[in-house]
């Protein structure tokens, strides 16, 4: 189908404020009398806290306000599990956890005041692998976390937040028909969502008692529900107002510090804003869970997979309260099934308590982790067979008609043609341009996200329309998107269609963004509403005697007789047709022999997509996933000692820079059978999790040595090819180029 | 300790009273009101917060308010004219160089300052002025992009 707007490369129209520096983040909002509030957080990973001394802070000039937990309620809260307190009550569970706020005229002085609060420790035992925390005797990090709001009511070990599982068909039989099984054990690391704003909010309580709040937060909604929790105020005191916000994936949708922020505001009458900083936001935040994950597969003697069981550990740190799925959970564990026709699949998954920074949802929530330890594991079982990696996955990729661990039935699937437009676009099976350099495959698949959102579309006077959503701008431009569908149904330019951002008063409720929806979701609201506007004109048109075509006149009519043209939609898909979206990528890299460095040589994505609304956002998601993908296979992990991070600055965590980007090429399979508007899918978490297990791939074919941890740094190639000499599986020093 | 300094920002002389140990960041967007610049890092490395400084980039969350005492600053709002933007700003809507957005004041002012010494960059150049300038939307490949267009227009 032939579209006017839909399909067409527009750019950010939305952006002259994001480009001329007018856009108002939450940081920068500001109020009057406005004042700073800021935290002291635990120096200690586990331990008792005796006493907490404020005076000398309460002295210091400037210094408005200095709460501990005793001046708060005693409230829990979280997403869906509610077991962290706002400010540490008698115990404190990481390094990093808040034990007091103070609030100050100036931001400075609020960070100088937090450092005379004296705190006295007990030092309890703690916890910090995810494979000791679950052992009989282990320190335990929760006594009675079954008593928490949200918690799930299987509890293997006291430490164990969730576990979660997947199962087709009946493993243990599927293993006896193996003729040869294997096993791999691969790690990741934790790693930061990376987003350049840290978290930051203000809060102002109006003179009539209602709490205004600014918030990086990408769901309003929820938030507002979370506050009311909080705070045990109700739900219609509270009005959550949209700010764009600095980048999120995944990471934007907690609490973070504005529990604190409202009883600072409380107590001082006062409107306060709080941002982290960078190291709070390493030491704090709500990151990728690092994950221990164990694969079995067992495969008949043709190089079909007869069974699979996967054990996943994910190191959720302190607190559950950071995870917004009801299983409290990371749904990715079902990648342990890759893109595979599994008839036999057991998949179990636990999210385990210790004494580390509690993690949260990051882009693609569990699938990197999982894709890295799946895809590594299919090519090291590829070698054993003797079987080129693409045949191996040719011979068991996913079919019309087949299920995935989840027991979604498909449909519309592309695994196949994905897989072999990424070979070909790739020159995969052209000779390598020298020694030390390898190729490496790796494929996924990625959902298309469900939900609820509001829009209202009204027509002006001028002609032009107003769309009113309450959808966060969180810097996907899924704004563009959806002005690009009510101009298409409504037969208008994209500049004639403008956004006007609501606030939480405006509609009941809105899930906000996540999980690859927006497109989906917020672009079938758009849609219909577009559409039932579309009806009115005509039937006003034909009711006034005006023309049709010239949606001004036909305004102008309406207005003379006190009509405003107005349509909303609220649409809520709780499940869609079974599609997905399937990504298939290869790396070319190279290998120095001396140091062990590894080089993206270049990089192949092959996309099965919908119909593409907008060509240069979906393909800007592409890039941007692909390289946060590059960073986490190569160069970013927050490191840990004992509960310490000991890369608190964002030099230290190594995001990729504009030097470390491949030359790279996107093959884009477009196929409009998708739940959203125009038959599009989706495409923000589509690129990311497939690409260490590529690198990891290819740095084997490059040098024959396997690297089972995430990230692949220069050190660990080094290591292993100095180990690979020793044991005479390599050329020697005089064999190498 | 406070002291009253003098600079010009984006073409306006201003005189504000600070403490000494404020930063220039905390200055332009708390003293000043100038909200553009970001903080991210707040080290110096992520380039959120960069400004000119008499011509010359710096991260302005490293550099003492009063450093700029008696110097010229430009921020990203002293970047457009008054009925239009910086070709380098429009290059990025064109061409999609940012996404959030967060670290777009930074981008643009570093690109300016790039086609201001090298009016017509190679990519290696791009790549080699804009190392200090992280994204984390994008993957950069369009902010080479918009910086290629931007170049290209004005040599239009």
């Amino acid at each position: 189908m032939a579209h006017r707007i839909v399909g067409k490369p527009i750019g950010r129209v939305d952006g002259v404020e994001k480009v001329s520096g007018e856009a108002r983040y939450s940081g920068d909002v500001s109020a009057p009398g406005l004042i700073w509030g800021k935290a002291l957080r635990s120096p200690l990973p586990h331990a008792r806290i005796v006493r907490i001394d404020t005076s000398r802070a309460k002295a210091l000039s400037g210094v408005l306000a200095v709460l501990t937990a005793k001046d708060l309620p005693n409230i829990l809260v979280g997403r869906r599990m509610f077991d962290m307190p706002v400010l540490a009550r008698d115990r404190v569970r990481f390094i990093g956890e808040k034990v007091a706020v103070v609030a100050a005229a100036d931001p400075d002085i609020a960070e100088e005041a937090t450092t005379l609060i004296d705190v006295e420790y007990d030092d309890l035992p703690a916890v910090f692998d995810p494979e000791a925390a679950i052992v009989a005797g282990a320190p335990v990090v929760h006594e009675n976390p079954e008593a928490y709001e949200g918690a799930p009511a299987e509890r293997p070990h006291a430490n164990v937040q969730s576990v979660l599982r997947f199962k087709l068909g009946d493993v243990e039989a599927g293993f006896r028909e193996a003729d040869r099984t294997f096993e791999h054990t691969l790690r990741t690391q934790l790693a930061h969502q990376g987003y350049l704003e840290p978290h930051a909010g203000v809060v102002a309580i109006d003179e009539d008692g209602r709490v205004q709040v600014w918030a990086s937060n990408k769901m309003p909604f929820r938030l507002k529900e979370l506050l009311s929790h909080a705070l045990q105020l109700p739900q219609e005191k509270i009005r959550v107002n949209l700010t764009p916000i600095g980048g999120d994936f995944g990471g934007k949708g907690s609490l973070m510090d504005l529990p604190l922020a409202y009883h600072l505001a409380r107590v001082t009458g006062r409107p306060v804003k709080m941002v982290m900083r960078y190291a709070e936001e390493l030491m704090a935040g709500n990151p990728r869970h690092p994950a221990v994950i164990t694969l079995r597969t067992g495969v008949s003697r043709d190089g079909r997979i007869v069974a699979r069981s996967v054990r996943a550990l994910f190191n959720s740190g302190a607190y559950a309260a950071f995870k917004p799925a009801p299983s409290v959970s990371l749904g990715g564990a079902s990648m342990g099934a890759g893109v595979y026709r599994i008839p036999n699949l057991w998949i179990e998954s636990f999210c385990v308590y210790t004494n580390n920074i509690p993690c949260g949802h990051a882009r693609s929530p569990g699938e990197p982790q999982m894709v890295f330890a799946e895809e590594s594991h299919m090519d090291m079982i590829a070698k054993e067979l003797a079987l080129d990696p693409a045949e191996f996955r040719r011979r068991n990729l996913l079919k019309d008609g087949d299920h995935l661990a989840n027991g979604h039935h498909l449909e519309h699937v592309r695994a196949s043609d994905t897989l072999e437009a990424a070979l070909k676009a790739s020159e995969y099976s052209q000779p390598k341009p020298g020694p030390w350099i390898g190729r490496g495959m790796a494929m996924t698949h990625r959902h298309i996200g469900v939900g609820f959102t509001n829009a209202v579309v009204r027509l002006g006077v001028d002609g032009r329309v107003t769309l009113r959503i309450a959808l966060p701008d969180t810097g996907t431009g899924a704004h563009l998107v959806l002005r690009q569908v009510v101009a298409e149904v409504l037969g208008l330019a994209v500049d004639d269609v403008e956004i006007e951002m609501a606030t939480t008063d405006d509609f009941a409720t809105d899930s906000g963004v996540g999980g690859s929806r927006v497109t989906h979701t917020g672009g079938r609201a758009a849609y219909h509403a577009a559409e039932k506007l579309k009806a009115q004109i005509q039937a006003e048109a034909s009711k006034l005697g005006v023309p049709g075509d010239s949606l001004a006149a036909v305004a102008r009519a309406a207005a003379r007789e006190g009509r405003t043209l107005e349509a909303s939609h609220f649409y809520d898909a709780k499940a869609h047709g079974a599609v997905t979206s399937f990504t298939a990528q290869v790396a070319e890299v190279a290998v120095d022999a001396q140091t062990g460095q590894v080089t993206v040589r270049r990089f192949t994505t092959a996309h099965d997509v919908g119909t593409v609304i907008n060509p240069l956002g979906h393909q800007g998601q592409i890039e941007g996933g692909l390289i946060q993908g590059l960073g986490f296979a190569l160069m970013e992990e927050i490191k840990t000692e004992e509960g310490r991070i000991s890369t608190l600055s964002l030099g230290d965590v190594k995001l990729p820079t504009i030097q470390d980007i491949p030359p790279l090429t996107t093959v884009i399979l477009e196929d409009p059978v998708g739940p959203g508007p125009f038959n599009a899918k989706a495409i923000g978490e589509g690129s990311i999790s497939s690409v260490a297990p590529a690198i990891a791939n290819a740095v084997a074919d490059a040098c024959g040595v396997r690297i089972l941890s995430l990230p692949i740094t220069a050190e660990k190639v080094y290591f292993a090819l100095k180990e690979a000499v020793r044991e005479a599986r390599l050329p020697t020093e005089e064999g190498r180029p | 300790m406070n002291r009253k300094i003098h600079l010009t920002v984006n073409g306006t002389a201003r005189s504000v009273e600070i403490p000494t140990y404020r930063t220039l960041l905390d200055c332009l967007r708390n003293d000043l009101g100038l909200t553009g610049s970001k903080e991210g890092c707040g080290v110096g490395v992520c380039g959120a917060c960069t400004v000119l400084l008499d011509g010359k980039m710096i991260s302005s969350c490293i550099a003492l308010a009063v450093s700029a005492d008696g110097h010229a600053v430009t921020t990203v709002e002293g970047l457009a004219g008054d009925e239009r933007l910086h070709p380098v700003q429009q290059a990025f809507i064109d061409a999609g160089g940012f996404q959030c957005g967060i670290c777009t004041p930074g981008q643009v002012v570093s690109a300016k300052a790039l086609l201001d010494a090298i009016p017509n960059p190679t990519d290696a150049e791009i790549r080699e002025w804009m190392l200090g300038n992280l994204c984390r939307c994008t993957g950069y490949y369009k902010i080479i992009e918009s910086i290629r267009t931007a170049a290209q227009r004005s040599r239009a």
